[in-house]
């Protein structure tokens, strides 16, 4: 009987302070604002690389345009990008030191496709004390089709491809935002199987037909 | 703006001639008379003849941007010859001209002031006057430049635009000493559609406001047109609409009033002023939106309102929690009031100096006259202590000089601040007095509702929803720290824990 009284009052007093900041300060506080930047059609020019093949960097030059049905989620209809590709010097040094055929190594010409971008984080960040800047952070799904082609100019070949990533935007005025995009196209192969082709982007993005 | 080159060929054509007579000194300023009798002063030498050519000298100084050569070159020149000669008041023009480009606008304001009373050269007149008017936008002697120019000047041959600002300014000083008719015959002079036109019934509708009991339709019309008038500054303009918003408060359109307030536009990231967040809150509070109402109370907890002096806000919390039913925060909100400004209100009981009391003191400070006596202090007080970093490229005359007329122009500046001083600090007294009987009584209340019997069967009274986020908004949880883009945006979700009877 001693050991429940005991237990009672300890249950008892531990209801009783954690009572205690509820009732001095009750209530939650948010800012609740309206959203400074929503965008609506989207026309995006990038530039980025290919950065995983040690043969070749590709140097990419892309034009997007997205639609966005909410504020959280985006359908990229179209993308193109050209890659101009530069030689590491491996290649030469494969070919010339251990007799490699060049048509095992294909390059990426260019590559078209689509994607939905979900936005689930959008957030606002401090320069220096002294200007709030607003961004958003979303991941990226959809498909690709690359041309592929070897370097000695031979016919470009066609390859489906699973395009996924990631991305940033940080919003510079109502109408122009900057777009990071780290994405990788998990190209799907006959002969070669499954392999990837990464890209990273930086693109000025025009948002325009904004209504507020 | 005019290149040097070319203000100088200006300048130049419009009069100083090069050749200048000998003639005896004039007379020092009437300041630097009276000076003698201040504190221990930098001796300075007997006024010696100068070389004509030193006006030239200190020109070519000034237009090749080395004012502290030309200003102790001017000065010489000024000392040296009679008020008569023709460049004399060029001499004062530039040397004015050169203090106040090294930061010493005071001493500046003297000489153009003399230049305005003196008249002696009717070419130099319009440009001293322009001058001064740019004096006006700062800090300054208000008795100096406002009433001893400005207020008194002859009319006759100015220019249109210089006019219209001495209309203005004499038509302010007539509403100051409570002399409508006399002010409305100014303002009828300036020209329709002019900034001073639309300062002028800015200050005519202050005025009546100041003098008439109770607020009017036509008064709202009135401010409200002024607020939307471009001509205005984004200052006036806000006050203009905080007047509206205070107009229909007192006539009891709330919501009126919240649309005025909202109407307010603040510079990107400015934190606004504390005044307004809590007549806004007042508004809301009001119309029953008590959520956004205790928002703003939160708002004035930030860092940047740390020092304001607003005790209703105590008061305005502790009603809040009182309508919600929450008897205990509602207790301790009216009771942060007291404890807050216990040291006032004993120096208030106590019947001492309100003026040694910090927080008074800095509230009364902080608006109206005394605000502008208190900033014109300061800056008489810097450039006071910048006087003396010039003391080596001055010469010991002038820095003498400037040192005396920066003694005496303080002192006077002190006395001027001290006098509105007190008289300010007392209705900050009365106001803190007022909040804290409120409070008494606030804590009375709470008390009987706290050991009120609840009846049998009382329910508790049910929550009401806190409104769903729309799609263009989007929320961000507080937790302590301040952003000034969202000081106007806080909401307080708070459930009402009353029994049987509704929140308000």
């Amino acid at each position: 009987m001693r050991k429940f009284l005991v237990v009672l009052w300890l249950s008892h007093s531990a209801v009783a302070i954690a009572q205690v900041p509820e009732l001095e300060n009750p209530g939650t506080i948010h800012a609740v604002q309206e959203r400074e930047y929503r965008l609506n059609h989207e026309l995006a020019f990038g530039v980025g690389v290919l950065p995983l093949d040690a043969f070749y960097k590709g140097l990419l030059l892309q034009l997007s345009y997205t639609t966005h049905f909410s504020d959280h989620l985006a359908w990229q209809v179209a993308r193109g990008a050209y890659s101009y590709n530069v030689d590491t010097g491996l290649r030469k040094q494969l070919i010339r030191d251990f007799s490699v055929n060049p048509t095992a190594f294909e390059e990426v010409q260019y590559m078209v496709g689509s994607d939905i971008i979900w936005s689930p984080f959008y957030g606002k960040t401090a320069f220096l004390n002294k200007s709030v800047s607003h961004f958003e952070v979303f991941l990226i799904g959809g498909g690709s089709i690359l041309n592929l082609a070897n370097s000695t100019g031979g016919p470009g070949i066609f390859r489906p491809a699973v395009n996924f990533g990631l991305g940033a935007r940080l919003f510079s005025s109502k109408h122009l935002s900057y777009r990071l995009d780290l994405a990788d196209n998990l190209v799907v192969s006959k002969d070669k199987g499954i392999f990837n082709v990464p890209t990273i982007q930086l693109s000025a993005a025009i948002n325009f037909g904004v209504t507020e | 703006m005019l290149t040097p080159a070319i203000a100088l060929s200006a300048l130049l054509a419009a009069a100083p001639a090069t050749t200048i007579k000998k003639s005896a000194p004039p007379p020092l300023p009437a300041d630097a008379k009276t000076s003698k009798e201040a504190a221990p002063q930098p001796e300075a030498k007997p006024v010696s003849k100068v070389d004509p050519k030193i006006f030239d000298q200190a020109l070519e100084d000034y237009f090749d941007g080395n004012q502290k050569r030309a200003a102790a070159k001017f000065f010489a020149y000024v000392e040296a010859t009679a008020q008569t000669e023709e460049n004399y008041a060029w001499a004062q023009f530039f040397l004015a001209k050169s203090l106040i480009d090294l930061g010493l606008r005071h001493a500046g304001g003297l000489y153009l002031a003399k230049i305005a009373r003196e008249r002696g050269n009717p070419a130099v007149l319009p440009r001293a006057l322009d001058e001064l008017r740019s004096l006006t936008e700062v800090p300054h002697d208000e008795r100096m430049i406002d009433e001893q120019v400005f207020g008194s000047l002859d009319l006759a041959f100015l220019p249109d635009e210089t006019s219209g600002f001495v209309h203005y300014h004499q038509g302010l000083w007539d509403l100051r000493v409570g002399s409508e008719r006399w002010a409305l015959l100014h303002f009828a002079k300036l020209k329709e559609g002019s900034v001073e036109a639309s300062r002028a019934k800015f200050a005519v509708l202050v005025t009546r406001l100041k003098e008439h009991q109770g607020a009017t339709q036509q008064m709202v019309d009135d401010f409200l047109e002024l607020a939307n008038d471009e001509k205005l500054s984004r200052e006036t303009r806000n006050e203009s609409m905080l007047a509206v918003a205070r107009l229909r408060y007192e006539l009891k359109d709330f919501q009126g009033a919240l649309d005025a307030y909202e109407k307010v536009q603040l510079p990107p990231l400015h934190p606004g002023r504390a005044t307004l967040y809590l007549e806004e809150a007042w508004s809301r509070y009001q119309l029953g939106q008590i959520h956004a109402a205790m928002g703003l109370l939160t708002t004035l907890d930030a860092p940047v309102f740390r020092d304001e002096f607003v005790p209703d806000k105590y008061l305005l919390r502790a009603m809040i929690y009182k309508d919600l039913c929450h008897y205990l925060p509602a207790k301790r909100a009216a009771k942060e009031l007291t404890r807050r400004f216990a040291d006032s209100l004993e120096v208030i009981r106590d019947r001492e100096d309100l003026t040694k009391d910090p927080r008074l003191k800095r509230a009364a400070s902080a608006q109206g006259a005394t605000q502008r006596a208190f900033k014109f202090l300061q800056s008489i007080t810097l450039e006071g202590e910048r006087v003396g970093r010039y003391a080596g490229s001055f010469g010991e005359r002038l820095y003498a000089h400037l040192t005396k007329l920066y003694d005496l122009a303080h002192a006077e500046a002190q006395r001027n601040y001290d006098e509105r001083l007190n008289e300010s600090v007392r209705a900050e007294a009365d106001k803190l007095l007022r909040a804290a009987e409120q409070v008494r009584l606030m804590e009375y209340e709470v008390g009987l509702k706290l050991y009120e019997r609840v009846k049998r069967g009382a329910k508790l009274v049910t929550p009401e929803e806190d409104p769903e986020l729309a799609g263009s908004q989007v929320a961000y949880k507080f937790d302590g720290e301040y952003w000034n883009d969202e000081l106007r945006d806080y909401r307080v979700s708070l459930k009402s824990r009353c029994i049987e009877e509704a929140a308000r």
